[in-house]
């Protein structure tokens, strides 16, 4: 535990420098440049609402919003995860060369993530200002389960790092658990509502995903309070994934190279 | 005083063979144990300038990189007395879409500086780098001599208590292959300074080492002083070559 706290800081600063540099380099050459990061979600969330309000003619009030909070949770969980399992591998080049505790790997890609995030984030607020959503103290609540959510990526992240070192086939196993479970999250539709009755109960609290974005719309457009029992199982549940992850490391982060 | 000290030192591989998947599910997968490193005992004490020496194979590499804790051993041990360790190496974590500017801080910061120490060193790794303005455009566009000019650059600012170099590196153009040769010399010539080299060349350990380790299937053949065992050496590799001759 001592020795985590005086890793991050010995190498905070080369986590910002290269999350920032990872980011440049996304959008380095291009004319719009910089501009991406803000166009890249705005258009996503057009064409959601396009395909929401035209296409399917939903008649729920505030429906878009509805879906921007599920897929702004979603992409930040999915992204993460997915690239997870070829994460050690694709910084060969770093691991090879020098020692470098290798979950800081993790929190620099999670950090270039959570900066997308965040933009994408931003964009939702300004569609509820627009949709004339009532923003009460309550969105508040909003920030413990951004917290919960934080956690529960990074710590089922770490193990799947760790595995995807010795199996190449992983990555391709977690890209379809990601797809089964986006289904049963309710990104695109209200999971209390679609789904018969004693399942979409159950989804909603084994299924962590499905609980977050639940919370956080419950949070953000319907003024409610958030099920604090739930949202704390889960972050005791995120920890438990941490410790697990951060052991795993410890033992076997230096027997990587000889793998890759 | 001692700056490195190896115990017992033994580190293995285990190598799975390709195969299809087919017959992967028909026999169990075995693993194949390869052994590196196996019974490896010795001290080096500060300031001295060692050389490994060996055939292809024989370990190398891979006691370098033990000792810079890139590996984990699976037996024995190694201390270095709290002495700070690099193994150079070219380019470490550098990314092509980036400028050199910037890629001189991400390979700086990996190697363990500051962005304080970094910056205040900025000049010198770029006028030692002979790149001018090129230093503002991405590595991409760099041509093979400029990208290394820059990476040697920046490892040449490297100040570690102990130094592991694996072949002793001269890059670029004739102009720059001696700029960079005599850069290595410094580096290496530092008294404070522990320092192990691999290297193929016995002219080069003869002219640089102190002392000697050679290395032979994955065990210490012979210690000892820089010119006994080189004349050993050679005389082993002659008799090789006439051995296969015949």
């Amino acid at each position: 535990m001592k020795k985590i706290f005086k890793d991050l800081k010995q190498y905070f600063p080369f986590i910002i420098y290269s999350t920032k540099s990872k980011l440049k380099s996304e959008v380095a050459g291009s004319y719009l440049n910089s501009l991406w990061w803000v166009i890249n979600p705005l258009c996503m969330m057009l064409i959601y609402m396009f395909v929401v309000v035209v296409v399917f003619k939903s008649k729920e009030p505030n429906f878009p919003i509805f879906v921007f909070i599920g897929l702004t949770l979603w992409d930040f969980f999915n992204r993460v995860v997915s690239s997870s399992a070829k994460l050690v591998k694709s910084n060969r080049n770093i691991i090879n060369k020098v020692y470098i505790p290798k979950y800081i790997l993790l929190i620099v890609n999670t950090f270039v993530m959570l900066f997308k995030f965040f933009i994408s984030l931003a964009i939702v607020f300004i569609f509820m200002i627009i949709f004339k959503i009532h923003i009460s103290f309550r969105i508040l609540y909003f920030i413990p389960i951004l917290i919960v959510l934080y956690f529960l990526t990074f710590g089922i992240s770490l193990i799947i790092m760790h595995f995807g070192v010795y199996i190449a086939d992983l990555h391709n196993v977690i890209n379809i658990i990601l797809k089964f479970v986006f289904y049963f999250s309710g990104v695109f539709y209200n999971l209390l509502l679609r789904v018969p009755s004693p399942y979409n109960k159950i989804l909603l609290i084994f299924n962590p995903m499905a609980t977050l974005i639940n919370e956080s719309r419950n949070v953000l457009i319907n003024n409610m309070m958030p099920n604090i029992l739930l949202i704390l199982g889960w972050f005791i549940i995120s920890i438990i994934l941490n410790i697990i992850g951060f052991k795993l490391l410890k033992k076997y982060e230096n027997s990587y190279s000889k793998v890759i | 005083m001692k700056a490195i000290s190896v115990q017992d030192l033994e580190v293995n591989y285990y190598t799975v063979k390709e195969e299809t998947f087919s017959k992967r599910i028909l026999k169990r997968i075995k693993k194949k144990k390869f052994t590196a490193l196996k019974n490896i005992n010795f001290d080096i004490d500060k300031g001295c300038v060692v050389g490994i020496i060996g055939p292809n194979g024989s370990g190398k590499s891979t006691l370098l990189k033990t000792i810079a804790h890139i590996f984990e051993p699976d037996k024995g041990s190694i201390n270095l007395y709290g002495n700070t360790v690099n193994l150079l190496s070219l380019g470490t974590g550098f990314d092509s879409e980036l400028s050199g500017y910037e890629n001189i801080f991400l390979s700086g910061m990996l190697l363990g500086f500051s962005k304080k120490t970094i910056e205040t060193k900025l000049k010198d790794i770029i006028d030692f780098s002979e790149l001018g303005e090129f230093i503002y455009n991405p590595v991409k566009t760099y041509s093979s001599g400029m990208y290394s000019k820059l990476a040697f650059s920046i490892m040449a600012i490297l100040d570690a208590d102990i130094l592991l170099i694996d072949e002793v590196l001269s890059v670029g153009d004739i102009h720059f292959q001696e700029k960079s040769y005599n850069k290595m010399l410094e580096l290496i010539d530092d008294k404070k300074r522990t320092v192990l080299i691999v290297s193929h060349s016995t002219t080069t350990i003869e002219e640089l080492c102190d002392k000697v380790i050679w290395l032979d299937k994955g065990q210490i053949r012979k210690m000892g002083k820089t010119k006994d065992i080189i004349n050993e050496y050679r005389e082993y590799a002659i008799k090789l070559n006439t051995e296969i001759t015949k």
